[in-house]
């Protein structure tokens, strides 16, 4: 009942009604619909169909999306908004939707003018950034009064360059002049890094010139001047960049203007992408000249939905049972209070076909471990509240809906436990009491306090260990017992079954005082009958006599594993005992500096950073260790994952939700 | 003689000072993820809510070592108002031992962790779908962790002063 049972769906249908029915199996949104490479491997259809092309189509909405995209960023990025927490998709009726798509040309006019803006942003930014740099290699030439275009006379050159700064720039201009009769060289700026250095010298000498200031290491650099001074120069670039800013600001203006187009556009990008969703599809539809086929899966309960659908379209259908054994893709179907526990099962893996939907099995224990780990009233009601507060601001979807549904029904437990074992942000209530008026208030403890009787809670983690573990043995003889095994579910489950649980009242019972000692007897013969069972029987699978001895006692060594799959639920003491006491850690520090106002100021702010933290931490130790307990020790004695999860054919958008009128 | 220089408070003192040693061990381990972390988020900034949960991760080495120290401190009345109380060597000795697992411990399966969620970090990098499964993947190393906590902790609540 968990996993949704499917059906398997052939159709096949007229050419000409193919993109009728294509809408109309994506408006439904609950036929997954396959793809069809094996048949047109097989000479037999081969010879009849082709697959159909789409290739064109596709490109051609890709292309849209891009340009749409592009002016929805540039909107984003102009329009001064505070970014929401979490982004959730505008609900729109499908009337409302189908009459905005009525003016398409129009709006494709507008969005074009919205990617023309943004083309003509980027090359402002290009060309600001080309005005920059060069304004920026000018700067040290500012005070350098030779105008460009007498850089090269009839009978003179003029070099501007560099030299490292750590030579002596006067030395450069001596052994200049030592060294050649033909140039002269002059200091225009020098900084921690270089010397820039202009050199005029006579043209016929320019090799001998030019190998000894190659000796000098001296770097020629050709300014980014059209004409006039490096002044001139500066100032032109001043007035571009200016030029560039106003522009700029023009088009964050113009762009402003569009704020009201936005969600417009939005629906424009939603039903492109439908379009290009509705298109590639088509890559698994097959072709005759006038018919196609198709195929895929469908979930039994939406059956009646489908057929009229197909029967409304007059469409030639067959229906299928999965085969034994078939692989199906999966969807989960859980009642309500259990449904948001999904998460978890979806971050491990979806269930196999032929396995089990372990969600309704482990939702229980995962919120009570999970209380039983963070432990805490108060924590409880801030998680459960606030999660609660999420629920009511935003609309949320998919994974994180669960996520956030699964963790307010793990504080209505964290709350429970924190009653139980009397913890309020730990021991605040007794500190404050105590340090501040002068008698200790506690806050009630309905069950006992772990750290005063860490060995009590110990047990009882123990005791829901056996539960859990062996809840997930039941599961696994279930599967035995429904593939046809049930001598496999009595071997493999019932002799464990049998041997922990005499195993604990021989070794228990000795040491609890009031139980007969026939009862020790009896569970210590039993003990000894499971186990010689479980030799017997665990190498069944083996060949040869020596192979099957071997295999039970391997099988009987298993008897470890269970042992420290057990203990492993002592870490919901661990965890339980760290919220506990370092939350009163923090109060303890937040009582160290007496009672008067200074005190008061420490104890809240030891109690406004400490909880916090505390609840952070604690909170993240907690998921992530019951979800341990689920996948290790419980996954570990039944789960088959691997399975594909289901993903029918429907209207996926981003940005908004297309609600249907009901017919 | 040796009541005067290494009385049990001493020794119960170097207890509570051995278990916060499981400090280090988370520091490395979360030093180790973090580096992992940074690589990951140069590519991809998104990742910095994921990455900072999986580093976040070998932080309980050093918050178990805090519990017992601060535990230890409690039992011999350091932090109440009455003064510490008149510990023999031995009690002190037995005070010291049962700090050892958590701080012992604490340091080899900090860094260890670290190691595991650096690489989770590694495995979101490429896949952020997957990352409750290098969280389990990370939290196998804490069992140890866990567990010397238990150790100490229940050797600590059954020593009588």
């Amino acid at each position: 009942m968990a996993i949704a049972k499917m059906n398997k769906l052939a159709v096949i249908g007229l050419s000409r009604d193919q993109n009728a029915i294509i809408e109309a199996l994506m408006r439904l949104g609950v036929v997954q619909i396959n793809a069809q490479e094996s048949k047109l491997c097989d000479e037999e259809w081969n010879r009849l169909v082709q697959k159909d092309d789409a290739a064109k189509w596709i490109s051609k909405w890709d292309s849209e999306l891009d340009r749409i995209e592009s002016a929805l960023e540039l909107l984003d990025r102009f329009l001064d908004r505070k970014k929401p927490l979490i982004r959730e998709r505008a609900r729109i009726s499908e009337r409302e939707f189908d009459a905005t798509l009525e003016y398409e040309y129009e709006i494709r006019r507008q969005m074009l003018k919205l990617t023309r803006l943004a083309r003509h942003y980027n090359h402002l930014i290009f060309r600001e950034n080309r005005a920059v740099t060069a304004r920026q290699a000018l700067l040290p030439w500012k005070s350098y009064d030779v105008p460009s275009q007498e850089y090269r006379t009839r009978s003179t050159q003029v070099w501007q360059g560099v030299i490292p700064g750590s030579n002596d720039a006067a030395d450069f201009l001596k052994i200049l002049a030592e060294k050649t009769g033909y140039a002269d060289g002059e200091v225009i700026h020098s900084d921690s890094e270089q010397h820039y250095i202009s050199v005029v010298f006579y043209e016929p000498a320019a090799d001998e010139v030019q190998a000894v200031l190659r000796d000098l290491s001296f770097n020629r650099i050709s300014l980014p001047i059209e004409s006039g001074s490096v002044e001139e120069a500066i100032r032109d670039l001043d007035a571009q960049l200016e030029e560039y800013r106003t522009e700029k600001k023009s088009v964050a203006e113009q762009v402003r203007s569009f704020e009201s187009f936005e969600p417009t556009l939005k629906m424009y990008h939603d039903e492109i992408a439908m379009r290009k969703d509705r298109a590639a599809i088509r890559e698994k539809i097959l072709l005759t000249d006038s018919t196609f086929y198709l195929e895929g899966w469908y979930p039994k309960i939406a059956g009646e939905k489908v057929e009229a659908l197909l029967r409304e379209h007059a469409c030639y259908y067959e229906i299928t049972q999965p085969k034994k054994g078939e692989e199906t893709p999966i969807l989960l179907l859980n009642k309500s209070i259990v449904q948001p526990f999904e998460a978890i099962t979806k971050l491990y893996s979806l269930p196999a076909a032929n396995g089990i939907d372990a969600t309704p099995f482990f939702s229980f224990f995962y919120a009570l471990f999970f209380g039983m780990m963070l432990s805490d009233a108060a924590y409880g009601i801030i998680l459960t509240a606030g999660t609660f507060l999420i629920r009511k601001k935003y609309r949320l979807e998919g994974m994180l809906k669960q996520m956030v549904d699964m963790f307010f029904l793990c504080g209505i437990s964290t709350t429970f436990w924190g009653i139980m074992f009397g913890s309020f942000f730990g021991d605040i209530i007794t500190q404050v009491s105590t340090h501040f008026f002068g008698h200790a208030v506690h806050f009630p403890t309905v069950w006992f306090s772990p750290i005063n009787d860490p060995m009590r809670l110990l047990f009882f983690s123990l005791f829901l260990g056996l539960i859990h573990i062996f809840l997930g043995m039941g599961l696994s003889a279930r599967m035995a017992i429904r593939d046809g095994q049930p001598l496999d579910a009595l071997f493999d489950t019932g002799f464990w079954y049998i041997l922990i649980l005499s195993l604990i009242g021989y070794l228990g019972g000795g040491m609890v005082e009031g139980i007969p000692a026939a009862v020790t007897v009896v569970c210590k013969w039993l003990a000894v009958a499971s186990a010689l069972g479980i030799v017997a029987t665990g190498g069944r699978q083996k060949k040869g006599i020596l192979g099957k001895i071997v295999g039970g006692l391997g099988s009987l060594y298993g008897v470890t594993g269970y042992l420290s799959d057990i203990l492993s639920y002592s870490r919901i003491l661990a965890l339980g005992l760290a919220t506990g006491v370092i939350s009163s850690v923090f109060n303890t520090l937040g009582t160290l500096a007496g009672t008067g106002i200074m005190g008061v100021l420490v104890m809240l702010l030891a109690f406004g950073i400490g909880h916090p933290y505390n609840i952070a931490i604690n909170a993240l130790g907690s998921f992530v260790h019951s979800c341990r307990l689920q996948y290790v020790e419980f996954f570990g004695r039944f789960y088959q994952g691997g399975g594909d999860s289901f993903q029918p054919f429907c209207e996926n958008t981003k940005y908004v939700t297309i609600l249907k009128e009901e017919l | 003689m040796n009541g005067i220089t290494f009385d049990g408070i001493f020794f119960a003192m170097a207890g509570a000072a051995i278990a916060g040693l499981a400090c280090c061990g988370s520091a490395m381990g979360i030093g180790i993820a973090g580096q992992a972390a940074s690589g990951v988020v140069s590519e991809d900034p998104k990742k910095f809510g994921q990455a900072l949960l999986l580093q976040a991760l070998p932080g309980t080495q050093g918050i178990y070592g805090l519990l017992i120290a601060f535990v230890i401190m409690n039992k011999i009345g350091l932090l109440g108002g009455s003064g510490a109380l008149d510990l023999t060597m031995v009690q002190g000795l037995y005070i010291m031992a049962s700090a050892v697992p958590v701080g012992l411990v604490g340091i080899v399966s900090g860094s260890a962790q670290g190691k595991a969620a650096a690489a989770a970090i590694m495995l979101i990098s490429k896949r952020p779908e997957e990352v409750a499964k290098g969280m389990v993947y990370t939290a196998m190393v804490e069992t140890y962790a866990v567990l010397a906590l238990l150790i100490s902790f229940l050797m600590l609540n059954s020593i009588q002063l």
